[in-house]
Parts: structure tokens; C-alpha cells; sequence
């Protein structure tokens, strides 16, 4: 057999695992994302190779300007092309050089704020796009190499805090040298990009979006991505992820631990100051809170969902989120969501498990018997308007909203649901599934009266659950493997 | 002339003296058994022959140049690569990539040549992927096959230590450092190990330094055996001599013992 | 002359506070080698807990109770909540992922800190809570006090210092002279072998993490009875604490009082003499030259002052 081609577990054949083979092929064959029935279906799926996946996918999203005129959609879009270029670049520190980096966002801040200096009236420089952007490229890369310099003496946690140290001190120098980075009150119109002719690539057209930006955009991605994915399956790819396993292995085995971490760190600087770039040419602005500790979380979450370590993952995870905090700006649309969500995931539980059907069917009654009781003892508790329409309707006659709530309330009811749902996942059997339903009642409490108001902390605390719960519970993401480290 | 040369190596962390003035000379070809009771420093011996520890004292010389103060990753590209007593494969790679990953050091490739898949780059992979497949079918066909794409983590015992040896001699190294190859494992793999390693200096043609406990396999492979005892070496010569040595029945052994005796 | 004695008094105080934050993260990272990033989010709580527990006795002007039992009060509430705050977090958050890969469990504490850091933000707005510190006993607290050379040194002041110290003499003690406190030692050293050795581990980390956070709330009302609190203090005073642990060596806890100190110290002689006149706003300016010389230190010595450097095993 030695002769024959080596061959994956894909294609162990429809029979599943032949004898003789170790459990983990067995385990691995049974891995299934669609239902078993779709069993065919999902082999040849993951058979097509990653280019093919690639091309469809920014097919797609090339389309998406044609199916969706609106302005604002489009800008999501690109903002999400972005997000899913500072999750690639990110992916290559944290997800194949195993390097906790909290100062990436000072990356992208470096990017965008050199754009901003070679490219607009603050200091009176107009350098060429094709100059300024390169440039800038070089000037990351540079940067990352200089914060790679920590990751020589220190490992895991110290690098963590040093790095997001880096963050802070970008944050400082922004913030308060304001002759050069203009302050708090950042640096203003700056320059579109430029192309050859001397004609500027216009950020909006008539007032909107102007979409030859997405497109950009998405070049950008797929040169990208291609680079990362080819460097990934290359001699420094390996060791990336020798590094990640092992240091000390992989500096015995003769690849320079050292020179790679800072290759690591160097690469996804780079990646994050072209994306900097990108930003700050669309917009035409940037200050220093867009670049900050929220940016961090948003991307750190973006990779963790993903799958740390899969591109395609990643990406994945950048699709989810970046439109998921758009939606939750919006109090209608985040009402939707919420609702969709919690009534959907138990539907989708409750199919499996009748008694997860039976608590989201507990809930529902409980919440129309609970608002009856409460508007017949005073109209005022369920005024509270959510209103027009559908959802809104349905929502009007469940939730209780009071109208002008007491101060107390929104503090209470949102520990209280804190506390119920830390109960609940202790608890076991009956008295668990007793507990759900006003827990579940109380959460959409909770985010009908609290969260609605204040999009933008329940945006973020939305992102820190997501991170705290992935952790516990599927630390590979969604598409990552489970990694092991000491069997 | 000597292919390894440690002359009157010392190394003590604190005031603990883990290696004092050690000599070692090691011949191109040769294999050579460290043995010696546990704590006696033959895994540090190994640590600073590889460049992880420093030595206070002393030199170490390969192929004439002495390498102390390399890096261990620049020590591995002159020619000295090793395995770990406690395995460290890389669990989540596969196979073929813990095998591949090891080429590092005599493969060229930048990282734009590998994003760019220049023809070069190309025929390099290739080359690293066929080496990595002879020294995997070292093995016969243990580790080749459908194992060839599974993760490290997923392999017996047994097997993770021939990969250690396999992804050893991936460096293409002249002398391999192999740190008891034989723990852990039965009579029959034991027996295996110890004609695998008289097939490596056959066929592979390196030079042999090994620390085992199994007296069965070092009076089986060795050409000479060196035994330690607190950083200090009390016995050299062929099996027989080292073996009736007094002071190494007594290291093993203890005083009491000899007296019984 | 009296400009120092003005800003080693301000040192000692802050210097007190980041103690108290630096021995929760030292005593965190010594059993788990975790390192706790949601710790100065705690401390954050600790201060809005303190400012509630105000409200409730009447406020400072008009406090229900004596003085003394107001602040005592309003210390103990916050320790209280801090320490049941602590115990929820490594439960929920860091106990499942003991056996998880190193960065599980960091990743797990940034998205802790943003949860509470938010959560905090939604509940209570971004605006200021001020103790009043004028307000106590129509001043008497503030105007009065010690004598030193031109200065006064007021008497919030002092009790604030006391109060750190007498925190810490009590951590002294339970961590060494208990039998909790040995068996926080030996999990330290060896979480395994000290599971074998019949420790109920799970019960030291759930002690430790209340010891921890218990100080950080005492931290945050000592904290606030100088400066105003806000939402957002939790990530500098959290990175403050942190450089004091480091400073003093991780895991130590003699290491963190005095990395306390040392910080405190430096950070108010920084603001007191380097002042960078051309820049608006100098105080911002000081936490950059701490954190350059976190950083250094990190480099040069990350074992800090009082940490022992470990020696790589193979």
C-alpha cells in the first residue's frame, strides 16, 4: 500500500470505517454537519476543493450589490469584508501561531492613522494610493515585527498583557498627541483612493455608498486569503503550527521558534494595517475609539465562533457577527432577532428533545397567562408600547412592558436573569425544565424593557456572552477542530 | 576524528551540579548507550548537547566546530537531531506534517515564494513530501497508509515513538539523539526498537547516541556505553566491561548490596 | 518639600489600592495560573456597590448611622458582593475550562470583563458616582486631619491606609497560619499532586477567588473615596493592579503590596513632577511612562522583584 496514494478519511467509503482502523477514523467519518439522510450529500460536498468554495462565495457576494440597492446594506457589507479581512490577519497570530495578541486593533489603528497622515489635508501630503498604500503595508509589518520583539522572553499570559499593553500606549499616543493625530477629534477628510489616471474612487455616489468600494473590498479579501491559505500549506505554514503545538519541539527540530513568532506577528499586522487603510479611505475619518478595545473583542469573538486556526472559519464567524451587531442597533430589527432566536433555537432543540418542546410551549402559555394577570390588575404594567406590527403585536400581548418602569426594576430583573440562567444550567432533570420557563420569560423581560434602549451595551454584551459560552462549551467554533493538548 | 566532542562539560542549576566535567567522544558511525540511574543527567547531558541548556564549563564540538552558544534550531541544521523522552509530537498535526514540519531547516522557500507557488517551491514540496514518505515506510506501514493524514494525537504509544524517531531523521541529521526510545514499550515493540536502531545507522547512516534503561536493548545495539551518576561519568567500554563495572552495580544497586554480595 | 510629602501621601493611598488589586490577581495566578482579566472589573462593581450601599444609609451628608459604621458598612457590602461576584465567575466561566489549552480560559476572563463592564454601563449609565468625600461629617473626614509640614494629610486618607494594611495583615495571616491557607500553598505548587494529597481543590479556588475579589471590592471603595467612579474604570485599574502584581512577581504575595506601593508611588511622583507642560492633559501622559516601564520590566525581569525565575524543564 505504500505505493498507492495516501487518502484522507473522506474517502473511506460509504460503509463507513473498514476494521482495522482506529477509533478516531471512526469518530471522524461520523462527524456529519447535515442530517444524516443528507450523508451523500455532505461528502461530496466536502470534497470540493477550497478554491471552488472561494469563488462561489465571492460570486455571491459580487451579486449581493444588485439583489440589495440600499446604502446602508452595502456599507455593512464592506464593513463586514473588512471584519472578515481583520479576522484572516488575526487568524494567522492567534489560530496558527497559538500567540494571544491583544494589541491587533493597534495594527489596524496604524494603518488607518498612516493612511490618514500620507493621504489627506492634515499635513498637506497626497501621496498616490499605489504609493501610500504599500507603504503602509511595509510600515505594519514593521510594526508587528517590533511587537513580535516580547514574544522572544515571553509566553501565554505575560505576552497577552504586554500586547494588550501595546493597545493601550497606541490608545494614549492617539488620544493625547494631538499636533500629529489631531486627538480625540481624530483627522478628517481624508483622501478617497486614488486610481492611476489621477481620478479619485469615489466613497459615495449621489449621497449613498458608492458600492466600487465593496468590490475593492473584496479583491483585497481573495488576494488575501489566497496568500494566507498557500502560505499556510508551505514550510512556514508548518511550522506556525509546530510552534503552536510546541516550541521547544519545533526549535529542536530545527525551525527558528524566534524569527517565526515574529513572522506571525508581523504577517497579521500587515494584513490589519491594509485593512486600516481601507477604512480610512472609505470613511474619510478616524479617531482614536475606533480602534480600541471593543474592535479587539469583536474580532477575538468573530475567530472563536469561526473556529481559531480554519480560514474559511473565520470568515464564517465575521459573516455572523459584524451584521449581527448591525441588527442589534436597531430596536425593531433586534426584537425580531431576539424572538426569532430563542422561539427558533428551542423549536430546533425541541425536536429532538420533547422536553425542551414541551418548556418553550410552557413559556408561551405562561407569558400570555402572566401578561393576562398583570393588565387585569393595571393597565400600566403592560403599556409599554413595542409597537406596530407582526412581531410587535405578538410581542404587545406577551411580554409585560411597563410604561414607565421603576428605577429598580431594570437592575433586578437583569441580575435576576443572570442568576436564573447560572441556576438552571446546574440544575438537572424535572426541576431544571421547571426553572426554564420563567427564566426564558424573564430574559425576554429583560430584553424587551432593559436591552432595547441601550443598543449599544446590549450590543457588546451579546459579544462578551457569546465569547464566555463558545469557550465552555465548543471552544473549536463552529468549524475548527477540537484540538488537543495532552492525551 | 571524533564526530561529537564534550570536553569537561559542567552545567549545575543553583547549587546543584546536574553534569561535572564531563568528557564524551563520540566516532562517526558509532553507537553509544548512555545509561545511569534516574537524576544521574543523561536527558540534560542530551539538553546541551542540543543547545536548550548552556554550559557553564566546558566545550561541545561537531565535526570539529565547537556549537556551544548555538541556537538549538541552528545546532539541528548542523547535523544533531533527537527525540524526547517525554514525547512532544506536534498532537494536532498530521503525520505526514509533524514529518514535513521537520524539513524546516534544509528547505529554502520564503514566505513569497510559498504564496506566489513558485515552480521552485513547488518542486521542493515535493521533494520534502517523498522524504518525508521513505522515512515514514522506515517503519513499514505503521505509520503509512490511511495513518499518513491522521492527526499525532490520534496514533498507540508505540507508534508516537516511531514518529519521533521518523520526524527526527527528517532533519537529515548525522547524529541522532534518541532519549529512551524503548519506554514504555512491550517485549515484542522493545525487541523492534532494537533492531530498528542497528537499521538506522545501516541504512540511514547515522551515528548513534542513546540513553536507555532496558539493558537488553543497549547490550543488544551498543558499541560502547557510558554510564553516569550525578553528572559524573563512572564507567566507559564496551557492554560487558560497563556492566560488571563496581561502580555502576553500585549506582544501580546501591552500597548495601555490594556488601551482601 | 511640601509638594512631596503631598505626593508621597497620594502614593501610599493609591499605592494601597493597587496593592489590594495586585494580591487578587497574585493570589489567582498563584493557584490557577490564571490570569484573571476580569479582576478590574469586579473592583469596578465593588465601587457601585459601595455607592448604593451610600445611598441607602442616607447619603454622606445625612448618613442614618455614625460615620465610621457607614464606611465600615459600605466596605463590608462591597467585599460581600465582590466576593459572591468572584466565586459566580471561576463557577460558570473558569471551571469548566481547568483542563481546556492555556489561552481557553484568558479568552474565557476578556469575555467576562467585557460582560461586566457592559453590563454595568446598561444598568447604570456612564455618568460619574461621586462619594462626596466633603460631605462626611460635614467635612470633619476631609479638612481635618494629620500635620505634616505645610500639608494636611487628611483623615480619609489615613483611614484608607490603615484600613489597606489591616486587609493585608488579615490575608497574611489566613494565607499562612490556616489550614485553607497551607492548602492554598501546596495547590499553588502542585494542583495534582496536592489533589492527591486529599485537598479538596475545587474548595481552595472557590476560597481564593473570594479572598481575591473580597479585596478588590475593598479596593473599590478605598478607590473611590478619592476620585469619582465610573463604568470604565475596571480595564486601567485592572492593568494597574496587574502591572503591580508583576512588578512584585507574579504569584508572590509580599510582591504584590510592595508592587502596590511601588506603583503608587511612582505614579504619583510621576504626575507630581514630570509634568509635560506642553501637553494638555500631563495625567494621561503618566500612565504611558508606567507602562514603558511595565514593559521593560516585563522583558528584563518578568519574574518581577520578588518571583524566583524558573528554570525551563525538558
Amino acid at each position: 500500500m505504500s505505493d498507492s496514494t495516501p487518502h484522507g478519511f473522506h474517502s473511506t467509503g460509504a460503509d463507513g470505517p473498514a476494521i482495522g482502523q482506529d477509533e478516531w477514523v471512526a469518530r471522524h467519518a461520523d462527524v456529519r454537519f447535515l442530517p444524516a439522510r443528507f450523508a451523500v450529500v455532505e461528502r461530496r460536498l466536502r470534497v470540493v476543493s477550497w478554491w471552488a468554495w472561494l469563488t462561489l462565495f465571492v460570486g455571491l457576494f459580487c451579486l449581493f450589490p444588485i439583489v440589495e440597492t440600499s446604502g446602508y446594506v452595502r456599507q455593512v457589507a464592506f464593513q463586514t469584508v473588512l471584519y472578515m479581512l481583520l479576522a484572516l490577519g488575526l487568524n494567522v497570530v492567534v489560530g496558527w501561531g497559538g500567540l494571544l495578541d491583544l494589541g491587533y486593533v493597534a495594527f489596524y489603528g496604524i494603518g488607518a492613522y498612516a493612511y490618514a497622515l500620507l493621504d489627506s489635508p492634515h499635513y498637506g501630503i497626497h501621496l498616490p494610493t499605489i504609493v501610500s498604500v504599500p507603504v503602509i503595508v511595509l510600515i505594519g509589518a514593521l510594526a508587528g515585527l517590533v511587537l513580535g520583539l516580547p514574544s522572544w522572553r515571553l509566553t501565554g499570559d505575560y505576552l497577552a498583557i504586554v500586547t494588550l499593553f501595546f493597545l493601550q500606549l497606541f490608545q494614549t499616543v492617539t488620544t493625547n498627541w494631538q499636533n500629529v493625530t489631531g486627538g480625540p477629534f481624530g483627522i478628517l477628510n481624508i483622501d478617497a483612493f486614488g486610481l492611476p489616471g489621477g481620478h479619485k474612487l469615489k466613497t459615495e455616489h449621489g449621497g449613498v455608498f458608492a458600492v466600487s468600494y465593496l468590490y475593492v473590498a473584496l479583491a483585497i479579501f481573495v488576494v488575501v486569503f489566497v496568500a494566507l491559505r498557500l502560505l499556510n500549506n508551505s514550510r512556514t505554514g508548518r511550522a506556525w503550527r509546530s510552534l503552536r503545538e510546541d516550541p521547544l519541539a519545533a526549535e529542536a527540530m530545527g525551525m527558528p521558534v524566534n524569527w517565526l513568532k515574529l513572522l506571525a506577528f508581523s504577517c497579521g499586522a500587515a494584513v490589519a494595517a491594509l485593512t486600516g487603510t481601507l477604512n480610512a479611505a472609505l470613511f474619510g475619518n478616524v479617531f482614536p475609539l475606533n480602534f480600541y478595545f471593543i474592535t479587539l473583542i469583536t474580532i477575538y469573538t468573530m475567530v472563536i465562533l469561526g473556529g481559531s486556526g480554519n480560514q474559511a472559519g473565520v470568515v464564517l464567524g465575521a459573516l455572523i457577527i459584524s451584521p449581527l451587531l448591525e441588527l442589534l442597533r436597531d430596536a425593531d430589527k433586534s426584537r425580531v432577532l431576539f424572538f426569532v432566536a430563542l422561539f427558533g433555537g428551542l423549536a430546533i432543540l425541541g425536536r429532538r428533545n420533547r422536553r425542551i418542546a414541551m418548556v418553550a410551549g410552557a413559556t408561551l402559555v405562561f407569558g400570555f397567562v402572566l401578561h393576562a394577570i398583570a393588565r387585569a390588575i393595571d393597565g400600566g404594567w403592560v403599556a409599554g408600547q413595542p409597537g406596530a406590527g407582526g412581531f410587535a403585536t405578538f410581542v404587545d400581548h406577551w411580554v409585560i412592558a411597563p410604561q414607565q418602569p421603576a428605577r429598580w426594576i431594570a437592575p433586578v430583573a437583569y441580575i435576576g436573569v443572570i442568576v436564573a440562567a447560572l441556576l438552571c444550567s446546574v440544575l438537572r432533570g424535572i426541576v431544571r425544565d421547571i426553572a426554564l420557563v420563567p427564566t426564558i420569560y424573564l430574559g425576554a423581560f429583560v430584553w424587551e424593557n432593559v436591552m432595547l434602549s441601550k443598543p449599544d451595551p446590549a450590543r457588546y454584551i451579546v459579544l462578551g456572552l457569546i465569547l464566555i459560552v463558545l469557550m465552555v462549551l465548543r471552544p473549536n467554533g463552529l468549524l475548527g477542530e477540537r484540538r488537543v493538548e495532552i492525551v | 576524528m571524533d564526530l561529537l566532542e564534550l570536553n569537561d562539560v559542567s552545567l549545575s542549576f543553583g547549587g546543584l551540579k546536574v553534569v561535572d566535567g564531563l568528557d564524551l567522544h563520540v566516532k562517526e558511525g558509532e553507537i553509544v548507550s548512555v545509561i545511569g540511574p534516574n537524576g544521574a543527567g543523561k536527558t540534560t547531558l542530551f539538553n546541551l548537547i542540543t543547545g536548550i541548556y548552556r554550559p557553564h564549563n566546558g566545550d561541545i564540538h561537531f565535526d570539529g566546530q565547537s556549537i556551544v552558544g548555538l541556537e538549538p534550531h541552528q545546532i539541528c541544521c548542523r547535523g544533531i537531531s533527537r527525540t524526547f523522552q517525554t514525547l512532544r509530537l506536534f498532537l494536532n498535526m498530521s503525520v505526514k506534517e509533524n514529518v514535513m514540519a521537520a524539513c524546516y531547516g534544509h528547505t529554502k522557500a520564503g514566505i513569497f515564494r510559498s504564496m506566489l507557488r513558485t515552480p521552485g517551491m513547488r518542486r521542493e514540496e515535493r521533494a520534502i513530501e517523498e522524504l518525508a514518505r521513505k522515512r515514514l515506510s522506515f517503519f513499514g506501514q505503521r505509520l503509512m497508509g490511511y495513518r499518513w493524514d491522521q492527526p499525532a494525537y490520534s496514533l498507540s504509544y508505540a507508534n508516537r515513538r516511531r514518529l519521533e524517531i521518523a520526524r527526527a531523521t527528517a532533519t537529515n541529521p548525522r547524529l541522532l539523539l534518541l532519549d529512551e526510545p524503548a519506554a514504555g514499550m512491550n517485549p515484542s515493540e522493545t525487541h523492534e526498537i532494537t533492531e530498528l536502531i542497528g537499521q538506522l545507522r545501516t541504512e540511514g547512516g547515522y551515528t548513534i547516541l542513546v540513553i536507555e534503561h532496558d539493558m537488553h536493548v543497549v547490550e543488544g545495539i551498543s558499541d560502547r556505553v557510558v554510564a553516569l551518576d550525578h553528572g559524573i561519568k563512572i564507567a566507559e567500554g564496551s557492554f560487558e566491561q560497563v556492566a560488571t563495572n563496581e561502580k555502576v552495580v553500585e549506582a544501580y544497586l546501591g552500597l548495601n548490596s555490594m556488601s551482601s554480595k | 518639600m511640601d509638594q512631596f510629602i503631598q505626593l508621597t501621601v497620594d502614593g501610599l493611598t493609591l499605592g494601597s489600592v493597587y496593592a489590594l488589586i495586585a494580591l487578587g490577581y497574585t493570589l489567582v495566578y498563584g493557584v490557577l495560573k490564571l490570569l484573571n482579566f476580569a479582576h478590574g472589573d469586579v473592583f469596578m462593581v465593588g465601587t457601585f456597590v459601595g455607592f448604593g450601599v451610600l445611598q441607602v444609609l442616607g447619603g454622606p451628608a445625612n448618613p442614618k448611622v455614625p460615620i465610621w459604621l457607614v464606611i465600615t458598612l459600605v466596605t463590608l457590602a462591597a467585599m460581600a458582593v465582590c466576593a459572591a461576584l468572584g466565586v459566580a465567575i471561576e463557577r460558570f466561566a473558569y471551571r469548566p475550562l481547568r483542563d481546556a489549552p492555556r489561552i481557553a480560559p484568558l479568552i474565557s476572563a476578556l469575555g467576562v470583563s467585557f460582560f461586566l463592564a457592559n453590563s454595568m454601563q446598561l444598568l447604570f449609565g456612564a455618568t460619574p458616582r461621586n462619594y462626596d468625600l466633603f460631605q462626611y461629617h460635614t467635612g470633619t473626614l476631609y479638612l481635618r486631619g494629620l500635620h505634616i509640614g505645610g500639608v494636611t494629610v487628611p483623615l480619609l486618607r489615613i483611614i484608607t491606609i490603615v484600613a489597606a494594611f489591616i486587609l493585608m495583615v488579615i490575608l497574611w495571616f489566613l494565607v499562612n497560619k490556616t489550614r485553607t491557607g497551607k492548602a492554598m500553598r501546596a495547590t499553588s505548587f502542585d494542583r495534582e499532586a496536592a489533589a492527591m494529597m486529599g485537598i479538596d481543590i475545587d474548595r481552595v479556588i472557590v476560597f481564593t477567588f473570594i479572598l481575591g475579589s473580597a479585596l478588590a471590592g475593598a479596593a473599590g471603595v478605598m478607590f473611590s473615596l478619592r476620585v469619582p467612579t465610573n463604568v470604565s474604570i475596571g480595564f486601567i485599574a485592572g492593568l494597574k493592579g496587574f502591572i503591580a502584581a508583576v512588578i512584585g512577581g507574579i504569584g508572590s504575595i509580599p510582591g504584590a503590596m510592595a508592587g502596590g506601593l511601588i506603583l503608587g508611588f511612582l505614579e504619583s511622583y510621576i504626575q507630581g513632577y514630570v509634568h509635560g507642560a506642553h501637553i494638555p492633559d500631563g495625567t494621561q501622559w503618566s500612565d504611558l511612562y508606567v507602562f514603558s516601564v511595565l514593559i521593560a520590566l516585563m522583558l528584563f525581569r518578568h519574574q518581577g522583584l520578588f518571583g524566583r525565575p524558573d528554570i525551563r524543564k525538558v
